[in-house]
């Protein structure tokens, strides 16, 4: 095999997806944009006139900025997670989707922590956090654990970009000058020698467990910041192996669903196989079961304790919650068990629709764990107005939630211009391995 | 309601209004007025004489309005003259309270008995109103002595005849307890015969920071003597030290081992991270080398 031909090859075959915008793309671009600037006002009038013009009150201080940052950082963790479990099992199908991993899992990271400044009403005070940090607060472990995930995230994603910046160095003759010299900056003078080969494959691997390692204690300590408190429906020992399943659960969905529309808008079907949506069709089943099995215990012990304080809770969400309980914990759950079990309804689109449940009904459950949970304190609410008890989202807190997904979107639509979705480096080196071993089957 | 009617009292009592309006007799009549007198003799053998003024509502029992700022006089009362013994205004539990010195005469009649009165005299709102009672003077003698390294209540309850001779009181129950902050524990309940009873006093009871402890003897609502205490003070408790577990997350500093924990997870990762970026200055370092031998090679 001519490995600079082939190489030659790879970069012609994905640098229109590098180079060229389509009308399409632009037009989405361009709504990307407005939906952040309409975000962005939303911002100003926030800072101007304070968490006034937000939802959130004396009883529930938190709202959807604190799902959004759930969501978004478990998303990451998730990513990492699955991410290293790929490189480091070198999972024969991880070519295809280990990028679309490891860009989720650092837009993620860098746009969930932004939610977390929002619900902050002090922000000028933020540099306290870091000037009197106190060891023992949960919100401080965050803190670390955030910054050293991110990162640890962008050391990783970068390692498994520095072939195809290399790559893209050598072959983009054609390209803009600042291409040129950007990919030149980033390739480090990597020109694929064994030594380097070598010595660039050991640290992925090493970064590769650490990122897995990083992801399950940086989710334990997003639990831990509502199980560490005694409020009824957060003080719960399975609190942060249940927030890894539900994060692996978002995860797995998000990558199928970003799977399915890359497929679709990049042409990318010779790549991005059927047999990749099943795969993770069957991981996204096994992982909704245990979803499933978590949600039912942490819900079935708070109803057969019967303590006062979970028994109001689950009033709470038996009522006023009622169809949001039953879409988060049986739609979101038994409909992609549904489609997943059974192996005649597994089509691309059914595995695709039944990861777009999981994900509307997880981000339904995370927000019956932060919001009802806030309007049933241990206090009794007395002589207040209801609006101090009942959370309802304002216009403001949803142009901004919005505007921190057409961002992800937008800069993942970005560093898809940037680098190929599919490593080309993982693709040269499946061909090399197939070609040491050649019974070994090609599945990229 | 209540409000209402209390108000209506307060001010007819407080200023003396004429209030025969119509709507003043609508209320009361609904209300039954209950006077009590009860009497406590103390610790240090005052006597408290305490006025419940408490209008009931007739048909519903939660209904108790207190009359607040009526003049309540008590008298003990003798064959010839009623004496006074002092004033007490109802407080806004309708209560009024007169504490009598221990070295008050109150004049007994022949069988020994005190008796004691409390009048309201009334106003153009309220009747007057008046409650009797009958009582004997009673002494509670409580000695806390070690007999032979026990630890033993005493007590000796006595009356006093016209010559002063003590009279053993009998079977009258006495209540044992121990002073508590909220309420009194009680640890022995027994009918006395003779005047006196003694008992063990029992291990393990807890005192304050120095093992102090109140004995308290006391009989409750009795028909012949009222409430009476008698209270005594020592160091019979257990000493128990309290040490108060500080919580360490409270604390200026966190404990030990967080601080070895958290650097060991961080020296880990962030020792990895530099040996990862280490090792990209190695790969840039061999593509230098490699650069310049492919130039002198040009």
């Amino acid at each position: 095999m001519d490995v600079i031909k082939r190489k030659k090859e790879l970069v012609q075959e994905f640098s229109p997806m590098l180079e060229k915008s389509t009308k399409t793309s632009k037009i989405w671009i361009a709504f990307l944009v407005g939906v952040i600037l309409v975000g962005l006002v939303a911002f100003v009038i926030q800072v101007v006139k304070g968490h006034i013009v937000t939802g959130m009150r004396d009883n529930v201080v938190w709202g959807i900025y604190i799902i959004n940052f759930i969501f978004f950082v478990c998303l990451s963790y998730s990513g990492a997670f699955i991410s290293g479990i790929l490189h480091f099992f070198k999972t024969p199908w991880k070519n295809s989707v280990s990028r679309i991993v490891e860009i989720i899992t650092v837009l993620s990271l860098i746009i969930g922590p932004i939610f977390i400044l929002l619900c902050i009403g002090r922000l000028d005070r933020l540099y306290y956090l870091f000037l009197y940090p106190r060891i023992q607060s949960p919100i401080t472990w965050d803190i670390i654990a955030i910054m050293t995930d991110l990162l640890g995230c962008f050391i990783y994603l970068y390692l498994t970009f520095i072939p195809d910046f290399a790559m893209l160095r050598d072959n983009s003759e054609n390209a803009p000058k600042w291409r040129q010299k950007l990919y030149k900056t980033l390739a480090i003078k990597y020109y694929d020698t064994p030594t380097q080969r070598e010595t660039l494959h050991k640290i992925t691997r090493t970064m590769s467990v650490m990122v897995i390692a990083l992801a399950i204690v940086a989710y334990s300590v997003l639990a831990w910041i509502f199980s560490l408190t005694l409020q009824p429906g957060w003080n719960s020992s399975i609190f942060a192996p249940y927030f890894i399943i539900a994060g692996l659960y978002s995860g797995v969905s998000v990558i199928i669903i970003a799977m399915y529309l890359i497929r679709k808008f990049y042409h990318l079907d010779h790549y991005i196989r059927k047999v990749h949506f099943m795969g993770a069709g069957v991981i996204l089943l096994i992982i909704s079961l245990l979803f499933g099995y978590f949600t039912f215990s942490e819900y079935f012990s708070r109803w057969f304790s019967h303590k006062i304080e979970d028994v109001k809770l689950l009033d709470t969400l038996f009522n006023r919650y009622f169809w949001n309980f039953i879409f988060a914990n049986y739609i979101g759950v038994l409909v992609p068990v549904v489609i997943l079990f059974f192996k005649k309804f597994r089509t691309i689109k059914s595995v695709t629709f039944a990861a777009v449940i999981a994900i509307l009904g997880l981000y339904m459950n995370r927000y019956l764990i932060v919001v009802p949970t806030l309007e049933s304190p241990y206090m009794p609410i007395q002589d207040t107005r209801p609006e101090y008890i009942h959370y309802t989202a304002t216009w403001i807190e949803w142009a901004l939630s919005f505007a921190g997904i057409a961002a992800f979107i937008l800069f993942f639509i970005l560093i898809m211009k940037l680098v190929p979705i599919i490593p080309m480096s993982g693709i040269i080196d499946n061909e090399r391995e197939q070609k040491r071993k050649p019974h070994l089957s090609n599945n990229h | 309601m209540r409000t209402k009617i209390y108000t209506l009292i307060f001010v007819a009592l407080a200023f003396l209004i004429n209030t025969k309006s119509f709507a003043q007799e609508v209320n009361l009549k609904n209300y039954r007025v209950r006077f009590g007198l009860s009497t406590t003799k103390q610790a240090d053998n005052s006597r408290k004489l305490e006025v419940s003024y408490i209008a009931a509502n007739k048909k519903d029992r939660k209904d108790r309005v207190p009359i607040y700022g009526a003049d309540i006089n008590f008298y003990n009362v003798t064959e010839d003259e009623d004496i006074l013994l002092g004033t007490a205004k109802t407080d806004k539990e309708g209560t009024a309270q007169l504490i009598v010195p221990a070295k008050q005469a109150y004049t007994a009649n022949a069988e020994g008995y005190i008796n004691l009165k409390a009048v309201f005299d009334g106003t153009d709102a309220l009747d007057s109103e008046e409650d009797e009672l009958a009582i004997k003077d009673v002494f509670l003698e409580l000695n806390l002595k070690e007999i032979d390294s026990v630890k033993t209540v005493i007590l000796n309850a006595y009356t006093l005849d016209s010559l002063q001779t003590k009279i053993p009181i009998d079977e009258t129950e006495i209540v044992f307890s121990i002073g508590g902050m909220i309420s009194n524990m009680p640890i022995k309940r027994e009918f006395v015969s003779d005047g006196a009873f003694k008992f063990e006093f029992p291990e393990h009871i807890s005192g304050d920071k120095n093992g102090n402890v109140d004995v308290i003897a006391s009989i409750i609502d009795n028909d012949n003597y009222g409430n009476v205490f008698q209270k005594k003070n020592i160091d019979w408790g257990i000493n128990k030290q309290i040490t108060h577990e500080t919580n360490k997350l409270w604390s200026e500093a966190a404990p030990i081992w967080m601080y070895v924990v958290l650097s060991i997870l961080l020296i880990g990762v962030w020792a990895n991270y530099a040996y990862s970026i280490k090792n990209l200055f190695d790969i840039k370092k061999e593509g230098k080398e490699l650069e310049l031998k492919s130039q002198n090679e040009n």
